[in-house]
């Protein structure tokens, strides 16, 4: 056995789209001990909510993090609307859940492009990004925007996908379907990409539930937990949703949940298009939450399930506006799984719990 | 699967790692740690999940750098929300599984979250004034309340001084007054209602009477013989009206 050493890893790393820092206790190359550290891109943005009211906030909450900027201002909206006792239309709903899983789809196909080229199969993360940018493209014809989309506003959205786009919205996934089915059997079946993820980073079942992880994360270590299954707003209407599940615990099952999270995303996409019912987009909001009144909230993010809460003060300024996101619920669990790995496999592990510092940080 | 709810329940400062083996031995799943920062103190609010339920205990208003014990022996997840909120809000957590030492985050001035910024105070300022123009007008509303209820204890024929039957006359509407005599001893509030009952009353009589006197005189500028029908009417009518109310008064 040799000395124990420590190797700093991060916040600058090829692997890492955003700034992570670990301190490595390896020995030989065994990795003993990962301590993670983050902090290099806080902004403060909940103290925004001081100076903004909580109709601006909401273009605030969906800048937190360009991946999950649909999730962000829905979360924040359900939150607020919580607060207030707002019922938000049953068409509004749906366009919702059409967006936020046209996110899921977007942020899935990042990831598996940027796992693909963590393991040295570039040419999959240009076609994983060559989908996603199809997807990008129902964004910016649906919405106006590709990124940040400000769709969504307290009490609805703000624009309506008229029955010619939806039909095109359903097109250009059924042309997707066809593609990413041969990127998913080939990621799911290619033996280089075996020997990278299986029994990689291994978690157990009841060492997720210890550590309270979630998301594709803990579904992959065979935790049934989907927000979604709760079936709120559109949710509710859908003839079926069981989450995905894997029992593998190992960068390889995390790898396939997503996998298959896309496809059943472009399925709720494809049913909801067809139930959506007529009728208004939004309802007026007036007055602010009142004073000492709070909500919590929780959402499906891409990346697992986001906690919000939300304090009134009788102003239209909310007095606390808190966002606990996935990723930093999941920390504990990535230090788990680093635990004993292999150097050349840190990169692979970090990258399939799919972090989000900026949201962790906000 | 359950169904999605949420509840809001108080927890003491020394419970915070009782409630929390507890809940881990139940079954709970940790969601998280976060901080508010009130006029009062910081409230500290620990949320849980089981079967569908979000359950979040707050602890209210602990003292600026106060010390609580962690639950990251519990629950590890909890390292990353006690040292942010160590880092933001200045409490200390005691034993904390990981601990940065307050270099968690890269903040350019200590506990941010806990400068009360100028639009948080403006914002205070208008919710308190709101309160307590709120609690004011209730008081008042309280007290005319009472001093109306006295009024028409001590002044039975205020009730029957109305127009119609069953109306209360009530003594003046109008809401400064109303509020005047909210704030006056209930002996001079009863003496002022009275007086004003008496003068509402003398001016209903003059209104009686000037409907009177312009009747007659529409009565003199008509056919004599076409007025005494008129008045025959008005007598029958009169004497409908009184057994009526002398049949309800049985």
């Amino acid at each position: 056995m040799g000395k124990a050493t420590v190797i700093p890893f991060g916040p600058q790393h090829p692997v890492l789209p955003e700034p992570l820092h670990l301190d490595l206790v390896v020995e030989d190359e065994k990795v003993i001990e990962a301590i993670p550290q983050i902090g290099f891109v806080h902004r403060g943005l909940e103290k925004l909510v001081e100076t903004r009211d909580y109709n601006q906030f909401i273009y605030v909450a969906e800048r937190i993090c360009g991946i999950c900027a649909m999730g962000h201002s829905l979360g924040y909206a359900e939150t607020v609307e919580s607060l207030m006792g707002v019922e938000v239309p049953k068409r509004a709903q749906y366009l919702r859940v059409i967006w936020h899983e046209l996110s899921r789809i977007h942020s899935h196909l990042l990831w598996l492009g940027l796992a693909a080229d963590a393991f040295g199969f570039e040419s999959m993360f240009m076609h994983c990004w060559r989908l996603r940018e199809r997807v990008l493209d129902i964004f910016e014809k649906t919405t106006g925007g590709r990124v940040i989309l400000s769709v969504v506003k307290v009490g609805g959205v703000v624009r309506d996908i008229d029955d010619a786009q939806m039909a095109e919205v359903i097109a250009t996934l059924d042309g997707i379907v066809d593609d990413y089915t041969k990127i998913m059997n080939t990621l799911l079946t290619d033996a280089s990409v075996k020997n990278r993820t299986v029994d990689v980073g291994y978690i157990s079942h009841d060492e997720a539930l210890a550590l309270s992880m979630v998301g594709p994360f803990a579904r992959a270590s065979a935790v049934g937990y989907d927000v979604r299954s709760f079936g709120r707003g559109a949710y509710g209407d859908l003839s079926d949703f069981q989450p995905i599940t894997d029992d593998g615990g190992d960068c390889f099952a995390r790898v396939k949940v997503r996998c298959l999270e896309v496809l059943q995303s472009i399925e709720i996409v494809k049913e909801l298009a067809a139930k959506i019912p007529v009728g208004d987009i939004e309802v007026a909001v007036k007055g602010a939450p009142a004073a000492g009144a709070q909500a919590s909230n929780v959402l499906e993010q891409p990346r697992g399930e986001c906690y919000y809460y939300a304090r009134g003060n009788g102003t239209k300024n909310l007095e606390r506006m808190r966002m606990r996101t996935p990723t930093s619920q999941n920390l504990a669990g990535m230090t788990k799984a680093l635990a004993g790995c292999d150097l050349a496999d840190v990169n692979m592990i970090i990258l399939t719990i799919d972090p989000c510092i900026s949201c962790t940080e906000r | 699967m359950a169904r999605f709810s949420q509840e809001f329940t108080p927890l003491a400062a020394d419970a915070i790692h009782e409630d929390a083996a507890a809940r881990k031995a139940d079954g709970w799943r940790y969601v998280q740690t976060l901080a508010v920062n009130t006029e009062d103190g910081i409230d500290l609010i620990y949320s849980y999940m089981r079967d569908g339920l979000l359950e979040n205990r707050i602890v209210k208003a602990l003292p600026p750098h106060a010390t609580v014990p962690s639950v990251t022996d519990e629950f590890l997840a909890a390292f990353v929300f006690e040292n942010e909120i160590h880092d933001l809000f200045g409490i200390s957590f005691e034993g904390l599984a990981i601990d940065f030492g307050g270099n968690f985050y890269r903040v350019a001035q200590p506990e941010p979250m806990t400068i009360i910024s100028p639009e948080l105070k403006a914002a205070r300022e208008k919710a308190a004034k709101l309160a307590a123009a709120k609690a004011a007008k209730a008081e008042r509303a309280e007290k005319a309340g009472e001093a109306q209820a006295e009024f028409l204890a001590a002044h039975p024929e205020a009730k029957a001084a109305g127009t119609g039957a069953g109306k209360v006359l009530k003594p003046s509407d109008d809401e400064a007054v109303e509020a005047k005599l909210a704030g006056m001893d209930p002996e001079k509030v009863a003496r002022v209602r009275a007086a004003i009952a008496a003068k509402a009353k003398k001016a209903a009589e003059a209104e009686q009477a000037a409907k009177d006197a312009e009747l007659e005189a529409k009565l003199a500028a008509m056919d004599p013989e076409k007025a005494a029908k008129v008045r025959a009417a008005m007598e029958a009518k009169a004497a409908r009206a009184a057994a009526a109310g002398a049949k309800e008064g049985e």
